[in-house]
């Protein structure tokens, strides 16, 4: 799509160009003196041009120069490791032996359902994956909407308070994960607060990870807490752009405080809120380290997610040759993250 | 202007292919090194080695026997530990990759060194293991690390971890044995609830259980690591099992004849005594890791703790003192077909030769160094480990009194006693992780019964088989 506006553009440049050219030659028409006086200016133009073409050509040189540290960096640790990846895709190798076995398509089917083994891993953990991916965007967006709403609203403290909610992300990492852990953990602070509040009937006995009911939705919760702060950031920054006039206008006309929110500003967000839903989207899709630190897919799999299957079947299978089913389940992440970037660009064209 | 620029792309994009290629013929596969390894000797590679280790236990014990070592030699021995296990594997895959494997490792036995013996990483130690220093080992465990028939056919299946070994070849020799299925109990904590022994049978032990948990609550439990799912399976149920129906019956349950697998009256037996424990594990203890809890018994929120001789010296690492334990194997139930059960050491860990080393044969002179039964049994007492070397009749007086009960569970009669090193009965494809899941639904998750556990453990199996 873009390669295409460019295009355009180039055409429109090209065009623009001639016809600059063409209106010039048709000034040229005049007297024999003008002529030579164009003439001489042409020459001084054409030596004055190859002077700049030389420019340009160093200028080029300078910028592939500089840029191909870069471009070496990606082919190297980019394009070859894409490469070799899809190459294993199609083998049965552990990663240690001289040869690989070449097995085509195999990888791709048994992930799919060819392997009573590991196809129903992964339709547990692409189930648990879809979860994510549905739940903690919708969760995310309707806790960060109307929490920046609030926190734009609030005129005392407001630096204070948006620092307060801004803390879940700047903090977020392995050490919260581990905090989080003890939080959760039978005789965590989370089952003890429940009892002293009289709702000990509520609190997990198994702790809030150890039961297979809650251990998913547990790190849902987690999840969306993490997500929460960049959302309502993003929604900040929306709402500062909102020029005011319109929500004067929106207020002459008789709109209340609820109005004005869900008719006025919540689909002058609508850009906000598709790239927030997409890039928790994308996180539901390939990240796997807070499943990793908290659960590793436990209770028996319970939490088990697409990311974390294609790193246990890279690692965890103490050298089983499933590397080339690791890599090809990582493919077919590649092409369902390249749906989800196509769905992006639709979406946010549309807005 | 245009043919300037398309040159200057074509040279970038020239040196970028260039680059490219040449990272992709130093990292490609072909890259390893050869399964014979080169032969190389001490004079070529100086007087140092390097040795590595998944155990930090093991890492003041081994350097206290370096500095002997070098003493007697003048090599050098450095010691690196790498840790847990999962980061261990990984280290080496990746060092075998760019060739940066040290000169001895410390391996699980007949494992993950057939593993790396199969993919040329290892040198084969078959002809220069001679029969002195392969008789220094006790019995029961000479032969770990050797490829018998059993294993070499395990190979050949379909998506084998230990694809290219060979019948005959050695890629290991012993350096730590054991065995599973160890109950650690907190004497205080059974002391409280009237327990003042270990118990004889599963029903008394059961009965113990319930004591301690009335006196203790929430702490009165058992611990077990089952974010690894196959704990539950091979460090209780099997043991119980295997006393219980006897091990023919035992073996018929990893078969596929629907009239002797998990799915049969022998399955539903045994999984019914397993079941019983269900309302003593110690709360949470289905998502933690073997180390959490270990850890959790040394902290006292746990009354019992299973594991192998190996968690005693991770006890200790966590401030446990031997006197505050008692240590028994996972009992028999009254009505088994074996009474008096022994459990039967295998080799836990084992020592490998890199084929990479430049100095071959000093490793194999500290590999050698290691077995010698003064230098093992120094190593055993430091690193509260049990030797592949014989301690005398008297075990207690090198390694103490609970590591010294835990050898006296020792036995090696294949008729009665219990041998988890033993995978002959299973399908070659054989991997304990989806079957250690599904018992799990039965205990601790307790999310199926009896019959369904059965049956998808028996479905899970079959698939092993027909992949064999």
């Amino acid at each position: 799509m873009s390669a295409t506006t460019l295009t355009d553009r180039e055409r429109a440049a090209d065009s623009a160009t001639r016809s600059r050219g063409s209106a010039a030659g048709q000034g040229h028409h005049g007297s024999h003196r003008d002529n030579e006086a164009h003439q001489g200016k042409r020459q001084r133009g054409a030596a004055s041009q190859s002077g700049t073409r030389g420019q340009r050509r160093r200028e080029a040189a300078w910028g592939y120069a500089f840029v191909a540290p870069a471009i070496v960096l990606f082919c190297v640790m980019g394009a070859y490791t894409l490469f070799f990846g899809l190459e294993v895709s199609f083998a049965q190798w552990n990663g240690l032996t001289p040869t690989w076995k070449w097995v085509g398509f195999k990888n791709y089917l048994d992930l799919l359902g060819g392997s009573p083994l590991y196809s129903p891993e992964v339709r547990q953990a692409a189930l648990n994956t879809v979860i994510v991916m549905v739940v903690v965007p919708i969760a995310t967006v309707c806790i960060a909407f109307p929490l920046a709403i609030i926190l734009n609203q609030v005129k005392r403290l407001s630096g204070v308070f948006r620092s307060v909610y801004f803390i879940p992300y700047v903090t977020t990492g392995v050490a919260v994960y581990m905090a989080w852990k003890y939080v959760l953990e039978p005789d965590g602070a989370f089952n003890a607060l429940l009892t002293m509040f009289g709702l000990g009937s509520l609190s997990q006995p198994q702790g809030w990870l150890g039961n297979p009911d809650t251990a998913l939705g547990t790190l849902i919760v987690i999840m969306v807490w993490s997500a929460v702060p960049v959302a309502m950031l993003l929604y900040l920054t929306g709402l500062q752009s909102i020029d005011g006039a319109v929500l004067e206008a929106a207020k002459i006309d008789g709109a209340g405080w609820w109005r004005t929110n869900v008719s006025i500003i919540r689909p002058l967000l609508a850009g906000t809120t598709a790239i927030i839903v997409l890039l928790n989207v994308r996180d539901g899709l390939q990240g796997f380290q807070i499943f990793l630190l908290m659960t590793n897919g436990a209770p028996a799999g319970r939490t088990n997610v697409l990311g974390l299957e294609v790193y246990d079947l890279a690692f965890q299978k103490l050298l089983a040759p499933t590397l080339g089913l690791s890599s090809a389940l990582g493919w077919l992440l590649f092409i369902a993250a390249l749906v989800v970037a196509f769905i992006n660009q639709k979406v946010t064209k549309e807005r | 202007m245009k043919v300037n620029q398309g040159s200057l792309k074509k040279m970038t994009c020239g040196a970028i292919a260039a680059a490219a290629l040449l990272a992709m013929s130093a990292c490609s596969p072909g890259g390893s090194t050869g399964k014979d390894g080169s032969a190389s000797d001490a004079a070529q590679g100086g007087s140092s080695l390097t040795m590595w280790t998944f155990k930090q236990s093991h890492v003041k014990p081994l350097q206290n026997a370096a500095e002997k070592f070098k003493e007697k030699t003048g090599v050098s021995v450095t010691v690196q530990a790498f840790t847990p296990d999962d980061a261990y594997v990984t280290k080496v895959q990746t060092s075998a990759q760019t060739g940066d494997l040290p000169d001895v490792m410390e391996v699980h036995s007949n494992g993950e060194d057939f593993t790396y013996g199969g993919s040329g990483l290892l040198t084969n130690l078959a002809d220069k293991v001679d029969s002195s220093w392969s008789n220094s080992f006790l019995e029961a465990v000479r032969q770990d690390g050797v490829v018998n028939d059993a294993y070499y056919k395990q190979s050949l299946a379909e998506g084998s971890k230990t694809a290219g070994i060979q019948k005959g070849e050695r890629w290991s020799v012993p350096f730590t044995i054991g065995t599973f299925g160890i109950v650690y109990a907190n004497k205080a904590k059974l002391a409280a609830a009237g327990v003042t022994e270990a118990p004889k049978t599963w029903e008394a032990w059961m009965a113990d259980l319930e004591k301690v948990k009335a006196a203790s609550g929430t702490t009165g439990g058992v611990s077990i690591g089952f974010q690894s799912p196959t704990t539950g399976l091979e460090w209780a149920m099997q043991q119980m099992a295997f006393a219980q129906i006897g091990p023919d019956a035992y073996h018929g349950l990893f078969s596929n004849d629907a009239s002797k697998n998990f799915a049969s009256a022998n399955g539903t037996k045994v999984l019914s005594t397993y079941a019983q424990i269900q309302p003593y594990w110690m709360p949470g203890t289905q998502s933690l890791t073997i180390d959490d809890a270990d850890i959790a018994f040394a902290q006292g929120k746990a009354a019992y703790d299973i594991g192998g001789t190996f968690t005693l010296a991770f006890l200790a690492q966590n401030g446990m003192t031997m006197d505050d334990i008692i240590t028994f194997p996972i009992p028999e139930p009254s009505d088994s077909v074996i009474k008096d059960r022994g459990l039967s050491p295998f080799g836990l860990t084992g020592l490998s030769l890199s084929a990479s080393s430049k100095n071959q044969e000093s490793a194999l002179e500290w590999m050698k160094y290691l077995a010698t039964e003064e230098v093992a049994a120094q190593f055993a007492k430091d690193a509260m480990d049990v030797p592949p070397v014989s301690l005398g009749d008297k075990p207690e007086d090198t390694v103490g009194p609970v590591l010294g009960a835990m050898i006296d569970v020792f036995g090696s009669d294949p008729k009665t006693d219990y041998n988890l090193g033993d995978t002959s009965y299973k399908p070659g494809a054989y991997d304990g992780t989806p079957v250690g899941n599904a018992l799990m639904e039965l205990t601790p998750l307790a999310t199926a019964d009896v019959a369904a556990t059965g049956a998808k453990m028996a479905e899970i199996i079959d698939t092993f088989w027909s992949q064999s």
